[in-house]
């Protein structure tokens, strides 16, 4: 670079050498301000573009500049200058590249809207197309295709095809990019635009390779057939492709490999030989992991490093990769498992990544690994945001219900936390617990009787019913009193009251003493209580007087609501009490109505409380891994799901290419940096030649050519084969329709996602049957 | 493949530069700065959020009914912010690989990026931005070495000459023509580069990444290494780069140019380096991988046992409306300093009234008996508005002790300091994995390069408390 520097300086030296001294006073700012002055442009007022049309029209290439300058600054404030559009075209002949750069720039800009007078200047953009320098014929051809005028289709699709076949590399990738715009513009050129596609496959440069198949998506993405007599040459040179370019091209060919073939056979494995080199050594930006995520499921132990390689990048990329881990651990927890310490919680990381961070780590919990886990859980509870504290605390209840040897040092865990003096910690800790424990009655009463003071779920209650005084936060202390109440009952002797556990007046007593001062929820929780209380035992005269010194204090409440459950409890309790504990009996003989027994108001008041667990959500569907929707947690248009394998093959003679016979002499245009595992290539050299065809390709191709001719003559013979073939097309036209039609219920594409699911999942117990065996097409 | 465009945004959220969003509806790129300005918002006034703490993908609702639902990628750039809008099947990870592709360049033209800079060669940036990425949001030419020889990058002498009004650029294309853009057979190299002298540099930068649990055990720590090279040498030179303890290598990842089957066979780097900065490899140091392979990897539940450089203790004490700490840490490397040793810890949104006290010596838990005193060089700021409390030491020389002593009152009860410390630093010429250069041969050029190989270290280590 520097040495064409010095070189222009030469040429230039005695020329800048005059500019200079005449200009020297004229421009002795700029010359003095070289930072900044471009600042000037950009924070310029407004009034100062007056002069712009004036200077575009002069003949000083410096004023033009400054006005091209001036003019994409004021783009770039968001200013709307097309009313310039007709000076600026004049300058695109322009024999400064640096004018005619921003020239195009801002031409890019306006051409879709001011597509007539952009015409006008259709000539200059034509004979641009033969400009000797590639940058300016790719420039006239991306503003061509930029001005959306369907009468000047025709041109464009002439441009293209010239470009198409253009020597620069560059150029034809353009011409690859300016095809969809075109198919845009007017779709009755597909058959024109088809043709340069099908050219442009040929193309042998890796550059452009991957904007052809952006082109082949975008025109026709179903003439899959095009690619029969490329599709091997396309895998090996794969890994020659830019990053992404290789997105493209993988997504294409896994398309094709997909659509056609069976797991196993010999394009899926060529595919996948072709893309592992690239899994395992991609790089930390990850864009081509979206298409690793959707190779065959089976493949998904390949993805693991690349995954593990993401998560030391940037805060952005972990947080997606994080998701995507978390779901492929949902179902296949054993491949992350030993690096389950990468997935510990920092306290710098976002809420959102802790949040992911959690449920992935509930993902890997095994009986190795829980312990280390779990003390991560109950870490991540002195967080300082309250939704990570909350999801911890609930991992926790969960982590106990998953591996039942955790269980008690998950208790102890959330006990020391009711000590907390954090109110989130408290009261998840509580609503955990509460779970918890009945998980814990229900599962011991169908073994031994719940009334045993030694089981765990019971001494826990107890052990909450003991500290109700620490027990602040009100929804905690709502859950504790609730949790006394119902599971109250005992039968073991006692030396207070007869039916229940010692604690549970004690709980009542304290309850009522501060009932004033409590939270709606915790009064509401005690007026519950103290009716269960009572109906476990209607005698004791101490529990008789608590209870209807409770239900007098709820009478007089000020909340609605705890007013209304006195009434309903005291109502509900009628029947249950002794007469003389009624104080207005003959108001209640008045109101008549029906009187429930004691055991009608015990099944009211205890019964089907048990046994409230939340559930799981269903896991998310895999075969949207790598898409926008997993992340934003919403449904996003345009998630595309990859087809099913089809039964039967399609015959691998029509991949053969006669272009591809190995010839000792490739062409020397690129170098292949990773060379096909099938090719063995010089390291000596600087210069490795791309590698000829597979030994296996050419094989074939002796062995079946002349059998079919065509595509058509191949259906012809194999009917049952184009049945399946029209099947699966069918299918394909479905989803472009769900696709295409906004009004669509989203519902409807749901079904259809988890009917794929289903599919993908057979296909994977067929890829790893055939995986077991030599891949037939390879072999033959 | 495709994103919506690119929009760079100043630190008060107003767009700077943004690409052409051709294919969308004029309000498109509004309603995504909205977006993120909103979120921005959002995360500053809820209760308990730290700021910044912002989703980088944010869920843009359709801007009406017949819009499909689009989300904004957001990445921080400097003072800047680059927005990232998406919409239909496309991966965020390609989307933040592009931002990351895009401000690497901004950054090999610019040498730093922010507002400044940008505004300053907006042209230049606009140049780049129409050649990284297609109209149709397909990123077009992304190598350094393509780019340089389509957009000129900015300098004096391009300055004085456009001043000059001299036709410098134009004479200088049209003149190397036959060695035009995309004339090299080497996608990634420059065809007829030349220097009056050869030299190629690598720079391998590891960085260790720990969390210590509150016993003062690792929970997990690993150290990942990437090797940067400066190639100046002239022509197509063919290097080929050994090492005497490649075994310490896992996990690799290279550059285009490596060829990967020489690494397989024999772990020997052999490659035709593009021309100027670039990142060679990248690895994770694997102390044990050579011996066991990966079954003990899996055992020790994927943390490598690498020894930390510091030791740090910490005494927290949180009343109802108060908290007090002391924190004192200790340098374990005998021979070498340790340079920029910073701490930080968020101390919880409603800290107040914060007082520090930092010095060097056994201060820690041995109360009052400093050996030496004075801060020595250490120091302590409050950042208001992120909460936090840095302590920084500019230069910890071998085995010296250092000590922080502070408390704060919390308007909420109790105080609710995050339950971690943060401590990052650096120390030069020292890697981990002691990743030692066996040879460089470079071969298919006449000249011998100069070579040059350093090392420097960065951790990044959470202490739980």
């Amino acid at each position: 670079m520097s040495g064409q520097y010095f070189n222009s300086i030469t040429e230039n030296a005695s020329r800048l050498g005059m500019r200079i001294q005449e200009s020297i006073s004229e421009h002795t700012r700029e010359l003095a301000i070289t930072r900044g002055a471009s600042t000037a442009y950009l924070e310029a007022p407004d009034d100062m573009s007056k002069n712009i049309r004036k200077q575009l029209d002069s003949n000083s290439d410096r004023e033009k500049l400054d006005a091209m300058k001036r003019l994409i600054a004021m783009v770039s404030k968001g200013r709307n200058v097309s009313e310039y559009f007709a000076q600026v075209v004049k300058n695109v002949a322009s024999h400064n590249l640096e004018i005619r750069k921003l020239v195009y720039i801002y031409l890019l800009r306006y051409a879709e809207q001011e597509p007539d007078l952009a015409l006008l200047s259709i000539n200059t953009f034509q004979k641009d197309l033969t400009d000797i320098n590639p940058l300016i014929r790719a420039m006239a051809l991306r503003v061509l295709s930029g001005i959306k005028v369907p009468m000047i289709g025709s041109i464009v699709v002439l441009a293209i095809k010239k470009c198409a076949a253009d020597v620069s590399p560059y150029v034809r990738k353009n011409a690859a990019l300016a095809i969809p715009k075109c198919f845009e513009l007017d779709p009755s050129h597909t058959p024109a635009l088809i043709t340069i596609v099908t050219a442009l496959l040929r193309d042998r440069s890796s550059l452009c390779i991957g904007s052809v198949a952006v082109a082949f998506e975008a025109v026709c993405p179903t003439r899959l057939d095009l690619l029969h007599p490329q599709y091997r040459r396309l895998c090996r040179i794969l890994v020659d492709v830019d990053e992404w370019g290789q997105v493209d091209l993988m997504s294409l060919l896994l398309r094709y490999g997909g659509r056609q073939h069976r797991p196993g056979s010999e394009p899926v494995t060529q595919f996948h030989r072709a893309s592992t080199p690239i899994a395992e050594s991609s790089g930390r930006s990850g864009s081509n992991t979206h298409i690793l995520l959707r190779w065959a499921p089976s493949r998904l132990s390949k993805v693991t490093q690349p995954l593990l390689r993401l998560l030391p990048g940037s805060k952005e990329v972990s947080r997606i990769v994080l998701v995507y881990i978390s779901v492929i651990a949902g179902d296949s927890p054993s491949l992350f498992t030993p690096y389950y310490a990468r997935f510990l919680v920092s306290t710098d990381d976002l809420r959102v990544v802790k949040l992911t961070k959690i449920q992935l780590l509930l993902h890997l919990l095994t009986p190795e690994t829980y312990s280390s886990i779990l003390r991560e859980f109950i870490d991540c509870a002195d967080d300082t945001d309250n939704e990570v504290v909350a999801a911890a605390i609930q991992a926790l209840g969960k982590c106990s219900h998953q591996i039942p040897e955790s269980t008690q040092t998950c208790l102890n865990a959330l006990i020391s936390m009711i000590k907390s003096r954090q109110d989130t910690v408290v009261s998840n800790a509580v609503l955990v617990l509460k779970i918890l424990v009945q998980n814990e009655l229900e599962a011991e009463s169908h073994n031994r009787p719940i009334q045993t003071q030694q089981n765990p779920g019971m001494s826990i209650i107890s052990h909450l019913a003991h500290r109700i005084d620490d027990i602040k936060h009100p929804q905690a202390r709502a859950c504790v009193v609730w949790l006394a109440g119902q599971y109250a009952s005992s039968d073991a002797p006692s030396a207070g009251c007869a039916g229940m556990h010692d604690w549970a007046p004690d709980v009542l007593r304290k309850a009522v003493k501060g009932f004033i001062d409590e939270d709606p929820i915790v009064k509401l929780q005690v007026i519950t209580m103290a009716a269960k209380l009572l109906v476990l035992n209607p005698t004791n005269r101490t529990l008789l007087l608590l209870g209807r010194h409770t239900l007098n204090l709820a009478k007089y409440d000020l909340d609605y609501d705890v007013r209304d459950r006195a009434r309903m409890v005291g109502a509900l309790l009628v029947g249950v009490l002794p007469k003389e504990a009624n104080g207005a009996d003959e108001v209640l003989e008045e109101r008549g109505g029906v009187v429930l027994r004691r055991e009608q108001v015990r099944v009211v008041l205890f019964n089907g409380k048990a046994g409230v667990v939340d559930k799981d959500k269903p896991s998310d569907d895999r075969s949207l891994l790598g898409s926008l929707g997993m992340i934003t947690g919403r449904p996003m248009r345009g998630d595309v799901i990859l087809t099913d394998w089809l039964e039967e093959g399609i015959e691998p003679s029509l991949r053969t290419n006669p272009d591809d016979t190995p010839t000792p002499s490739a062409i020397p245009t690129a170098i292949s940096s990773r060379p096909h595992s099938k090719a063995p290539s010089a390291h000596a050299s600087p210069v490795i030649l791309t590698p000829g065809a597979s030994p296996s390709g050419s094989a074939m191709r002796d062995s079946s050519k002349g059998v079919w001719r065509d595509l058509d003559s191949f259906y012809a013979e194999e009917s049952e084969e184009e049945e399946e073939d029209d099947g699966s097309e069918d299918d394909e036209e479905n989803e472009d329709d769900n696709g295409e039609e906004d009004g669509e219920a989203e519902a409807d594409e749901e079904t259809d996602e988890d009917d794929s699911d289903e599919d993908s999942l057979d296909a994977t117990a067929n890829e790893t049957r055939s995986m077991l065996q030599p891949s037939a097409g390879a072999s033959s | 493949m495709a994103i919506d465009g690119l929009i760079i945004l100043d630190s008060a959220g107003r767009p700077i530069i943004q690409s052409g969003f051709r294919s969308t509806s004029p309000s498109y790129a509004l309603v995504h700065i909205d977006a993120y300005n909103n979120a921005v918002a959002a995360a500053e006034s809820k209760h308990g959020s730290r700021p910044g703490d912002i989703d980088p993908v944010i869920y843009v609702p359709p801007f009406n009914s017949a819009d499909s639902p689009s989300a904004c990628c957001h990445v921080p750039c400097g003072d800047l912010r680059i927005l990232c809008p998406l919409s239909g099947d496309v991966d965020p990870l390609f989307a933040f690989a592009f931002v990351q592709t895009f401000v690497d360049i901004l950054t090999e033209y610019f040498a730093t990026v922010n507002a400044v800079t940008l505004k300053d060669n907006f042209d230049v940036v606009y140049q780049l931005l129409e050649e990284t990425l297609d109209s149709g949001g397909h990123p077009l030419t992304t190598s350094p070495n393509a780019l340089r020889d389509i957009v000129l990058p900015p300098s004096l002498l391009t300055k004085l000459l456009s001043v000059a009004g001299a036709n410098f650029s134009h004479t200088m294309n049209a003149g190397s023509s036959a060695s035009g853009p995309f004339a090299s057979p080497i996608p990634w190299r420059r065809a007829g580069v030349k220097y009056a002298s050869n030299e190629i540099y690598f720079d391998t930068a590891e960085e260790i990444k720990a969390i210590v649990g509150k016993n003062g055990t690792p929970l997990s720590c690993n150290v990942w290494g990437v090797a940067q090279a400066n190639s100046r040498l002239s022509g197509t030179p063919d290097c080929l780069l050994t090492f005497t303890n490649a075994h310490v290598l896992a996990d690799c990842s290279f550059h285009p140019c490596v060829r990967l089957q020489r690494w397989a066979r024999d772990k020997s780097l052999s490659f035709v380096p593009p021309d100027g900065n670039f990142t060679l490899f990248e690895y994770r140091y694997a102390p044990a991988a050579s011996s066991t392979g990966t079954s003990l990897v899996a055992s020790q539940g994927g943390k490598d046992n690498v020894p930390l450089p510091i030791a740090l203790k910490h005494s927290f004490d949180i009343t109802d409306t108060s908290c007090t700490f002391e924190v004192s840490v200790t340098s374990r490397l005998t021979t070498r300093d340790i340079d920029g040793f910073v701490a930080e810890l968020y101390v919880g949104d409603s800290a107040t009234a914060i007082k520090c006290v930092v010095g060097r010596g056994s201060a820690g838990m041995s109360r009052g008996l400093a050996t030496e005193t004075g801060s020595g060089g250490s120091s302590w700021t409050f950042d208001a508005k992120n909460k936090v409390v840095r302590w920084e030491i500019p230069k910890m020389a071998s085995s010296s002790s250092w000590y922080l002593r502070g408390s704060f009152n919390s308007t909420s009860t109790p105080p609710r300091p995050a339950h971690a410390i943060q401590t990052h630093f650096e120390i030069h010429s020292y890697t981990f994995s002691s990743l030692k250069v066996e040879s460089l041969k470079v071969t298919g050029e006449q000249y011998k390069p100069y070579k040059g190989v350093r090392g420097r270290t960065s951790g990044n280590i959470e202490w739980r408390w």
